[in-house]
């Protein structure tokens, strides 16, 4: 892979000359280098933690798979991630709650056991402390709202525990709100998901409407007194997914101060590529389907298959390369109808296939090259990185305190 | 929850008539003698202790309330008419900081008794949420002293008995991750790692899996909780914990003999570690008078268990209520022996004399006991700064007693916690 780096680096360079009129390719380089490496660089969808079940799995060391661990990220200066803590949304009641919560303690004893490097942060204020301290700062969102039980007093307990957002569905619809990618049930939100909204509001937990509905999307909006993120979701417009959002979503998204976090995954980022997938194996939930049936419920062999399965079609040629510029395609795709604003990262490292050229969280600087290229400001391309996610979080913190003031 | 009636509540039959009858006046004599004695504790507590009462930390460590926030008919914020806490009173009574107990029957296990356990602490962590202004959660030594100085109390939780982890650590480091910050290995019935003091012993104290139990709340930071535990299981935890331990809500076996009591050499081994004994006011462990009397009736625990579930059903928090209202008009009626809450000041100053002056606290079991005459709720707590200057104390012994030392005793949990993490 070292060449291909190698090239690309070099194609860069060469766009930067012809691009550029003022500064030369290495001049741009360097600052992208020093801007990326003063910001803090959040990124709000990772599924590392289901490797920490994992023995084979130590993320305070270099692993050779997989796209995340301490050394990777100081190396890519990423220095804010959400562990997801997720199971199969067809896992419900106290199974499910017994297992979010084995994952939300993994994580905590990760951090806890590389304190040197991690922080746990609950604030955006602790994340800016964390950076100021030169340590990551290492976040929870729970991914599927099947994991509460339909208790609200687990959706408080995980908020107890330091959970920041809760995305309200995965791939099947839970018992209050539909799915994007199942049947529409309840047609969006019922009763008692609004109430699991509102709740949020009051406990400071984002609501992530990544994976739901759009008719679950639009209640959310509508009932929440908190802006939203879409925690991991790219553009329909470039890329016609239902896990993606429409230019009218976005657009409502921002409206109410929210942010679309950019997710990497290549049958979300490129059309061309999603239509032989589709061809492949019928779709992403399918996919999923047959790899579990490999797998159980071993997450690392679900991981490892699917990035098998996926290059090995692709030097068949049965799928086409997707270039890690996509992603920079769907952030500018997004920052033009919504503005700089609104727009942030949510790879979904650990949990996707990733784009050629952003094989791990080391190749994050590019991103911020990329912007700085296509003339985007260093403040503008801060908020991209994590400022704009740590402005969400901070009007969500607000919310919540009027909300319990108001008891 | 040493409260023996409610314990045996499920094992009765058929309502004693008696009981039922003239309700009214024996609710009309207990008022009566409750306002009695708290003018004349009003009038008996010198300006000095007052003084020193409401400048000190005063900390309960065992308050079986939470139960009461599971009735759903119960505001913390307001002054009830009934049970011993709630925020007015805890304010007329100085009282600075409170363990909120969770609890569930020992019989409950598994999954289940995760479960329930969770939802109480949530339940805490609601209460403190609602009332916000007054409490504040605190989870350090450095916390409680600075939620006091705000002016507020601070809200403490600890877990009554190691069967509400489901034989998983992890369950326990999410405890810990809420800010549960002491477990009492068990309750009345043995779990599967440990024996009670009130069930027969299975495993000889503390088995393998008991004993990494206790290491990793010495790694999390919580206190290991000896209350309620066999005489072997104490043992065992002594040997292995790293950091001092302590008995929540125990008093003197040498003056009471009862299993949940400590004797003064368990007194004695605890303190040489460093921790602290926190005297229950529960009127069977401080009276043996009242223990003989409730001994040789075995007849009435069953009718007051029997009354209880009439009156609650399956209502936790109204059972401990009313267990010890019942059991008072046992008392009134001359059946049981009156106890005087100096009766809590004799087990004090028994242990200050066994073990030291550093290693005395206050653990009432309000809300889940049948508490001694004149110590009906928290508002009678200066009479036992009072008392204690009385024998002669002085303010720095009284305040250790009153908060100091299990403040020492969290603050070196802490230091222990702080060091067995960096190891790792």
């Amino acid at each position: 892979m070292r060449w291909v780096r190698v090239s690309l680096f070099a194609c860069l360079l060469a766009a930067g000359f012809l691009l550029s009129q003022v500064a030369t390719g290495d001049d741009i380089a360097d600052r992208a280098k020093r801007l990326h490496f003063s910001s803090i660089v959040l990124d709000t969808h990772d599924d590392t933690t289901q490797r920490f079940f994992s023995k084979s799995f130590d993320i305070g060391k270099r692993n050779p798979d997989g796209h995340i661990d301490i050394p990777r990220m100081r190396e890519g200066g990423m220095n804010a991630i959400f562990f997801s803590i997720w199971i199969d949304g067809r896992i419900m009641g106290p199974p499910a709650v017994e297992k979010a919560l084995d994952q939300i303690d993994a994580v905590h004893e990760n951090v806890i056991k590389y304190s040197k490097d991690m922080v746990f942060c609950r604030t955006a204020e602790e994340v800016r402390r964390a950076h100021a301290q030169g340590k990551i700062a290492a976040l929870i969102g729970v991914e599927g709202g099947h994991m509460i039980g339909n208790d609200i007093r687990v959706l408080r307990m995980f908020g107890d525990l330091g959970v920041r957002y809760m995305t309200l569905s995965h791939f099947y619809n839970d018992e209050w709100a539909d799915s994007s990618t199942d049947k529409p049930a309840h047609n969006g939100l019922t009763d008692f998901g609004k109430d699991i909204v509102r709740e949020m509001n009051r406990q400071g937990i984002m609501v992530d409407i990544s994976h739901v509905s759009d008719k679950t999307f639009y209640d959310a909006l509508e009932v929440s007194k908190a802006p939203l993120i879409a925690s991991h979701s790219s553009c329909r417009a470039l890329c016609n997914h239902v896990r993606d959002m429409s230019d009218d979503m976005i657009k409502a998204l921002a409206a109410k101060g929210g942010v679309i976090q950019i997710n990497y995954e290549k049958s979300f980022i490129d059309q061309a590529y999603k239509d032989a997938e589709d061809k492949l194996s019928g779709g992403v939930v399918e996919m999923m389907d047959q790899l579990k049936k490999e797998c159980g419920d071993n997450d690392e062999c679900l991981n490892k298959k699917m990035t098998e399965m996926t290059e090995k079609a692709t030097a068949e040629g049965k799928l086409p390369h997707v270039s890690w510029e996509r992603i920079i395609d769907h952030i500018d795709h997004a920052v033009k109808l919504v503005g700089a604003d609104h727009v942030g990262l949510g790879s979904d490292f650990d949990g996707a296939n990733m784009p050629e050229g952003m094989d791990d969280c080391t190749h994050l600087p590019q991103i911020t090259e990329a912007l700085m290229r296509k003339g985007y400001s260093d403040d503008d391309i801060r908020k991209i990185l994590g400022g704009n996610l740590l402005r969400v979080m901070e009007a969500n913190e607000r919310v919540s305190r009027e909300l319990q003031a108001a008891r | 929850m040493s409260c023996k009636p409610r314990d045996n509540k499920m094992k009765r039959r058929g309502a004693p008539k008696t009981l039922l009858r003239g309700d009214g006046r024996l609710l009309a004599g207990i008022v009566l003698v409750g306002a009695m004695v708290a003018a004349t504790a009003a009038d008996g507590i010198s300006e000095r202790a007052k003084r020193l009462h409401f400048s000190s930390l005063v900390i309960d460590t065992h308050d079986d309330t939470t139960q009461r926030f599971l009735d759903g008919d119960f505001d913390l914020g307001a002054r009830n008419a009934l049970g011993s806490i709630d925020i007015p009173r805890m304010k007329e009574g100085g009282l600075g900081a409170i363990f909120f107990s969770i609890w569930v029957p020992s019989r409950i296990i598994g999954r289940e008794a995760v479960r329930r356990g969770l939802a109480q602490v949530e339940a805490v962590r609601e209460q403190v949420r609602k009332y916000s202004t007054e409490i504040a959660l605190a989870t350090t030594a450095d916390e409680i002293r600075s939620v006091h100085q705000q002016r507020k109390i601070a809200a403490l939780i600890g877990i009554e008995g190691g069967h509400l982890i489901g034989n998983d650590l992890s369950v326990l480091r999410s405890y810990a991750s809420l800010g549960a910050r002491y477990m009492t290995l068990t309750h009345t019935g043995n779990v599967e790692w440990a024996d009670s003091s009130t069930a027969k012993a299975e495993h000889n104290g503390l088995s393998t899996f008991g004993r990494d139990v206790v290491r990793e709340m010495n790694r999390l930071g919580m206190i290991v909780d000896v209350s309620h535990v066999s005489d072997k299981t104490f043992a065992d935890v002594l040997e292995v914990s790293k950091a001092p331990v302590f008995a929540s809500h125990s008093s003197c076996r040498a003056i009471c003999d009862a299993p949940r009591n400590m004797t003064d050499e368990m007194i004695r081994a605890m303190a040489a570690k460093g921790g602290v004994i926190q005297i229950n006011y529960h009127v069977s462990f401080l009276s043996q008078e009242f223990r003989n009397a409730e001994k040789a009736h075995p007849e009435w625990d069953k009718a007051i268990a029997l009354e209880v579930k009439k009156r609650c059903g399956e209502r936790e928090g109204c059972q401990l209520i009313e267990g010890d209202r019942i059991t008072r008009e046992y008392v009134l009626r001359g059946d049981l022996p009156r106890v005087e809450w100096t009766k809590i000041i004799e087990h004090i100053d028994h242990a200050v004399k066994v073990a030291g002056i550093d290693h005395v606290g206050l653990g009432s079991d309000f809300d889940g006991a049948n508490m001694p005459f004149g110590m009906e709720d928290a508002t009678k707590l200066p009479q036992i700064t009072n008392a204690l200057l009385e024998k002669g104390y002085s303010e720095g012994d009284v305040k250790k007693i009153l908060g100091e030392n299990t403040l020492r005793v969290m603050a070196e949990v802490e230091r222990v916690s702080r060091e067995l993490k960096a190891l790792k």
